[in-house]
């Protein structure tokens, strides 16, 4: 039955699924309306600031507070002597280690948080912190990692000493933390022996960091009399967050509330709980006042949430015609000074074996050895899911150095390896099993586009001429969605995750859930699922989280996770609604349930559109006039445990131009086509591809957490650590298919993450294919001009 | 951060005169901008201070000097320095071997080599142009040295000589070291020479 134009224009209304509907969130952000840590005041707040160690590796021979007591205004001055009788001078990691809340005896990383300092004024707290002396003796630092298991290195962490093991199995030295496997090695060096071709590259994924707008901060509020304690912060796991604290506190779980407001970006970077976050609450609980921390841009950068520094080596087995046979990659992995890690309980490495990629590779073996270095703890997953970007990028580099050895086409080797459509659901040799997905056709609809043939042939003649072209493809599969409980858990709670909707008897209604959005705008897409399940418009759906008083548990937003797993558990607490409202509709017609069809907004008889109840006239009568037996209200609650991963891909391809003389690389072209399944919101899709891609851009270009041998910070202000803005940023052109998740209720995968990890292969295979030619296999990121005119130099085509 | 130095500074005073003045190790401390032996322990131990300005901010570096040998045959000296300042924000260390030769005509030259290694704060903040800072330091050591050396002679270049030793700032004033590393920059990028040699 065609629709009509009256059905077409209730539909419309709704605003539902696949409507490029307008960000609720931007009119109070534009307007300056919106609620940010910093904005959070209340009577009686004091301020905290932290004294941080300036060396990298040194033990702490005394702490005067004196000085800082003396200055009017300084209310307390708190070191991990302070905290010992309250057994909070450590506080438990992610992965499973421990990390010192305040520096215990020695630091371990340059500006580790020594003390804490509270004032009644911000600036008496900083100028408070200045005036703490603290006396230090320098130990030798291990910077490098690949130094960490020397023989004669110094040990980081005297803690461990005699432990001999963190959470994830034996550890082979002190300053080494635990081996992690997958595949199955035998089998793997097997066909590596007997290989008509092998290739081996040493990768780096260096270290970055994440940088959102707003850095870190909390505001801590314990109510003495009630014994409550409030805490508003910046996080992207609210409800995790809370078990956290109580476990850590001992205060009841009941008795905590975790209010997280607006949050300017997460990235990855307000996953973790911090230092700054536990001192500031227990100095809250000490003081019996509100006690604000906020964290400055260099901190940020230097202290909180780095991600990466995997130091990889990649190698493939390939028959003669490219088609590989067996993959191999070994990782080190530098995690700092504690193992802060940001990991499931179960995936130390993360989700680091998707990295088989789109590709139907038989056999593989992958290895990471994670190890202590004085340098900050963590890392996180920096827009992507644990570890997946380092994962994508060593398979999407190895083929092209593969291609380049065989001498055959980068994309054509890509169509030699891919999973083909008819494969899914394919189970890769390292365990997942990729859900959907058509890789052959996304790249046969970029090549096009680009007009891929065109350009190698633009780039013959340039080379001809000595002028360097460089066209880079990335053809990648993500995995998203943390995660299925049976595989995953932090600190031991299933990454399931939650939707409460409540229907109001006039109609329209207001959902919860145990997200947190960050700039994603759930406000906008949540409401259009459920204005397309339940006949609402989306303008008369509220949608609230990251208050855990009032929002369902849940494991919050990271990971891509918060459409393939909250946005499943949305559908399904809708579709319970909807069940109900059946039952009720039927009751209203006098019809059995099963005469009844769903029409965009109501409950119709089959064939009969005219005898037909709307979802309004439902929920009123869900208060009202109800069948006989069945209770009141019109609200249901959903958890949803996802039976799988989600696996979105995308095939994208970057043209550069670089400059012989000055080593500047030039963006022609970045041609991005995604595929995400379901699209909710094609303008919201739309921007988290340009986010995406304008931060793989910053990593692939320019961003470095670099140190110098003392393991002393180089460039962690925003003078040296690149965060692209328009003048930097090329224009990317987007495009999609649409395979849709067979598991996920809308069929969704979710995308934030898909242009990030994506789009930074894609650079580097630009850039290095625009040097192929001379014989380069492979440069580390990042491409700076500086960093690639060193390398043309020592090609030697300044001469 | 760790930086090196190997340079070469003509002086106009006989290399005698030059040599006594290096083994007075007060008198070559003062001529560090800034610096001031403060305590004497023995022949080879000392306590020092160096004072840093950087516009409001001051920064007070303690230390201990250690002569780690002087051979007369060589005229060669080899101090270790090392300190942080006071509110143990960074440290610094540096191991210097100065020598003295013998340049002809009544002249000198003092040859310095400087292995100094920086921690903390400034390391992170001013580790892109520590060799600068340190280069331009050297110079003006080298300088003051110099005028030292002249004004243990006579005449009206001794006089003058002692006036500038006279003259000498109490800290060294980061701003205007800054400056110099900037304005060198910049002679060097017009092709005019910084001006050291």
């Amino acid at each position: 039955m065609a629709a009509t134009a009256e059905d077409i224009e209730r539909k419309d209304k709704l605003e539902g699924i696949g409507c490029s509907r307008k960000r609720k969130e931007d009119p109070r952000f534009i307007q300056g309306q919106g609620t940010y840590i910093d904005d959070i005041k209340l009577p009686g707040m004091v301020y905290g600031a932290l004294v941080r160690s300036p060396f990298a590796h040194a033990r702490i021979k005394s702490i005067n507070k004196e000085k800082a007591m003396e200055l009017p205004g300084v209310l307390a001055v708190l070191t991990a002597d302070d905290l010992k009788p309250l057994g909070l001078h450590w506080m438990p990691t992610l992965g499973g280690d421990v990390q010192a809340v305040l520096a215990d005896e020695k630091v371990a990383f340059q500006l580790q948080e020594v003390a804490f300092v509270i004032a009644t004024e911000r600036y008496i707290a900083a100028d408070g912190a200045e005036l703490v002396e603290v006396e230090y003796e320098e130990l030798p630092v291990i910077v490098d990692p690949h130094k960490s298991m020397d023989k004669d290195a110094p040990v980081i962490r005297e803690d461990l000493v005699g432990k001999d093991e963190v959470g994830h199995g034996k550890r082979l030295h002190d300053n080494h933390i635990f081996t992690w496997e997958a595949g199955d090695e035998d089998s793997t060096d097997a066909v590596f022996d007997k290989a008509d071709v092998v290739v081996r590259e040493n990768i780096l994924n260096p270290r970055v960091h994440p940088c959102p707008l707003e850095t870190c901060g909390c505001v801590g509020s314990f109510d003495k009399v009630k014994g409550q304690l409030t805490v508003y912060m910046t996080s992207q796991a609210p409800h995790l967050v809370r078990t956290v604290l109580a476990m850590l506190s001992g205060i009841p779980e009941s008795k905590i509330r975790v209010v997280t407001n607006d949050i300017g970006g997460g990235f990855g970077n307000k996953v973790p709980v911090y230092p700054g976050y536990v001192v500031a609450i227990v100095a809250s609980i000490v003081l019996g006042r509100p006690v604000k921390w906020i964290e400055s841009r260099i901190d940020n950068i230097s202290t909180t949430g780095f991600a990466r520094d995997y130091h990889g080596i990649g190698e493939l087995a390939a028959d003669k015609k490219g088609r590989i046979q067996a993959l191999r990659f070994n990782v080190l992995a530098d995690h700092g000074a504690f193992n802060s890690h940001v990991s499931a309980s179960k995936w130390p490495a993360g989700l680091f074996s998707i990295c088989t990629g789109s590709y139907d590779i038989p056999t593989a073996y992958v290895k990471v050895d994670a190890v202590y270095t004085n340098k900050a703890p963590g890392g996180v997953a920096y827009r992507c899911s644990l570890r997946v970007t380092e994962a994508i990028y060593l398979i999407e580099r190895m083929i092209d150095v593969l291609a380049q050895k065989l001498d055959i086409d980068k994309a054509e080797i890509r169509r030699r390896n891919f999973v083909k459509a008819d494969q899914f659901p394919y189970n890769t040799s390292l365990g997942w099993t990729l859900d959907s997905g058509d890789y052959e056709t996304a790249l046969d609809k970029v090549l096009k586009a680009v007009d891929y043939e065109g350009l190698r042939k633009e780039q013959a003649e340039k080379r001809a001429r000595g002028e360097l072209m460089g066209i880079g493809l990335s053809t990648f599969t993500e995995i998203v969605g943390a995660g299925p409980t049976k595989a995953c858990d932090i600190l031991g709670i299933g990454l399931f995750d939650s939707c409460d909707i409540r229907v109001n008897p006039t109609g329209s209604c207001i959902a919860r859930m145990g997200t947190q959005t960050q700039g994603q705008g759930h406000q906008t897409t949540y409401a259009q699922i459920i204005a397309t399940e339940l006949g609402i418009p989306s303008e008369e759906v509220q949608i609230e989280e990251g208050d855990t008083d009032k929002a369902p548990y849940g494991a919050g937003t990271w990971g891509s996770r918060s459409t393939p797993v909250c946005g499943a558990a949305i559908a399904k607490a809708a579709r319970k609604i909807r069940d109900k409202a059946r039952k009720i509709a039927a009751h209203l017609l006098e019809v059995s349930e099963d005469d009844l069809e769903w029409d965009v907004d109501r409950f119709q008889v089959k064939g009969v559109p005219d005898q037909a109840k709307t979802m309004k006239e439902i929920a009123m009568a869900a208060y009202s006039d109800l069948p006989e037996g069945m209770e009141h209200g019109l609200e249901a609650v959903d958890y949803y445990d996802p039976p799988n991963f989600t696996f979105p891909f995308g095939a994208y391809v970057c043209v550069v131009d670089i400059d012989p003389a000055t080593g500047e690389t030039k963006i022609r072209r970045f041609y991005a086509l995604d595929d995400c399944g379901t699209r909710i919101n094609d303008m919201i899709i739309e921007g988290q591809v340009h986010g995406g891609l304008t931060e793989a851009l910053a990593v692939a270009m320019g961003q470095l957490v670099g140190f110098d041998e003392g393991g002393n910070l180089q460039g962690n202000s925003l003078m040296d650590y690149f965060l692209p803005t328009a003048v930097e940023t090329p224009h990317w052109e987007t495009d999609y298919t649409v395979t849709p998740s067979p598991h996920h209720p809308l069929g969704a995968k979710g995308v934030a993450e898909s242009p990030h990890v994506g789009g930074i292969p894609c650079f580097s295979n630009a850039v290095i294919d625009a040097l192929s030619h001379l014989g380069v296999t492979h440069v580390d990121m990042p491409h700076t001009a500086h960093n690639i005119w060193k390398k043309l130099h020592e090609l030697g085509v300044h001469e | 951060m760790k930086v090196e130095i190997d340079k070469t500074y003509t002086l106009a005073a006989p290399v005698d005169r030059a040599w006594e003045l290096l083994q007075d190790i007060g008198s070559v401390a003062s001529c560090m901008p800034g610096a001031e032996i403060t305590e004497r322990i023995d022949d080879a131990h000392y306590k020092g201070l160096v004072k840093v300005k950087v516009g409001p901010a001051s920064a007070e570096f303690k230390g201990d000097i250690e002569v780690q040998g002087t051979d007369a045959g060589k005229r060669e000296l080899i101090l270790l320095g090392k300190g942080s300042d006071t509110r143990g924000s960074s440290s610094a260390s540096m191991l210097l071997t100065a020598s003295i030769g013998d340049a002809g005509d009544g002249a000198s030259e003092l040859h310095g080599r400087a292995e100094v290694t920086v921690n903390g704060k400034m390391a992170s903040f001013g580790g892109r142009m520590m060799e600068s800072i340190a280069d331009r330091i050297l110079q003006q050591f080298a300088d003051n040295f110099a005028d030292r050396a002249v004004a243990m002679g006579g005449g009206s270049e001794a006089e003058a000589a002692a006036g500038r030793v006279e003259e000498k700032p109490a800290e060294i004033n980061g701003l205007a070291l800054l400056w110099q590393v900037i304005a060198g920059f910049f002679s060097r990028l017009l092709g005019r020479g910084s001006g050291a040699s």
